[in-house]
């Protein structure tokens, strides 16, 4: 195993390490909102820290490499806020205790221990 | 490549085929649109996960197009859906 090789299975066992975090904290989190942080997780470090282990594996798909990791680092924010902006307008409480957009909706801000 | 980082290659494309299933879980389990929504939205992205860990362990670069045309659609499908649901309408 040279060198090159090693360093290319540690950032891609990084990214899969990211991966199955992501994945558990999809699983476990009560609702959408908390569980978009961790979807989030996975398609930006989960996938960047692939990508950069398949760039120092195989140096030819380095333009490649990078075409995908900043694309994917630039939609999948966009991607994870559409759907928080969908899952509100469905009318999706959040279950932590403020309701940062509640004001423009009209409905009334629980206040939460004197906030 | 040696044996063994192909063997871990291996183990790595396993592990991130197994992690679809909890991701397919949270799609079936879904209570509302917007919960599976996001659930196809985290298949997708382990899917080109894999598809890259593919192109290392099938060696060949022209995969990775693949991945690069799948991240495309798959964003544009999110937002749309994502908007259908939200405004009844896409465009």
């Amino acid at each position: 195993m040279s060198l090159q090789e090693i360093i290319g299975i540690v950032f891609i066992f990084i990214g899969v390490f990211f991966s199955a975090i992501g994945t558990l904290g999809v699983i476990r989190l009560p609702d959408v909102y908390t569980r978009l942080h961790a979807s989030g997780k996975v398609s930006t470090l989960g996938l960047v820290g692939l990508l950069a282990g398949t760039a120092v594996l195989m140096p030819q798909t380095t333009i490649k490499m990078l075409v995908l990791a900043l694309f994917m680092v630039i939609t999948a924010p966009v991607a994870s806020h559409a759907i928080a902006s969908a899952a509100y307008h469905l009318g999706i409480k959040p279950k932590a205790q403020r309701d940062d957009l509640a004001h423009r909706r009209g409905t009334p801000t629980p206040v939460v221990n004197g906030e | 490549m040696s044996d063994a980082a192909n063997l871990a290659l291996q183990f790595a494309l396993y592990v991130m085929i197994l992690l679809m299933l909890p991701a397919a879980y949270r799609v079936f389990r879904g209570i509302n649109h917007a919960e599976r929504l996001q659930g196809i939205d985290l298949i997708t992205t382990l899917l080109i996960g894999i598809i890259v860990l593919l192109a290392l362990v099938l060696n060949s670069s022209f995969v990775v197009d693949i991945g690069i045309a799948l991240a495309a659609f798959s964003f544009v499908g999110t937002v749309a859906i994502a908007r259908y649901l939200s405004e009844g309408r896409v465009f």
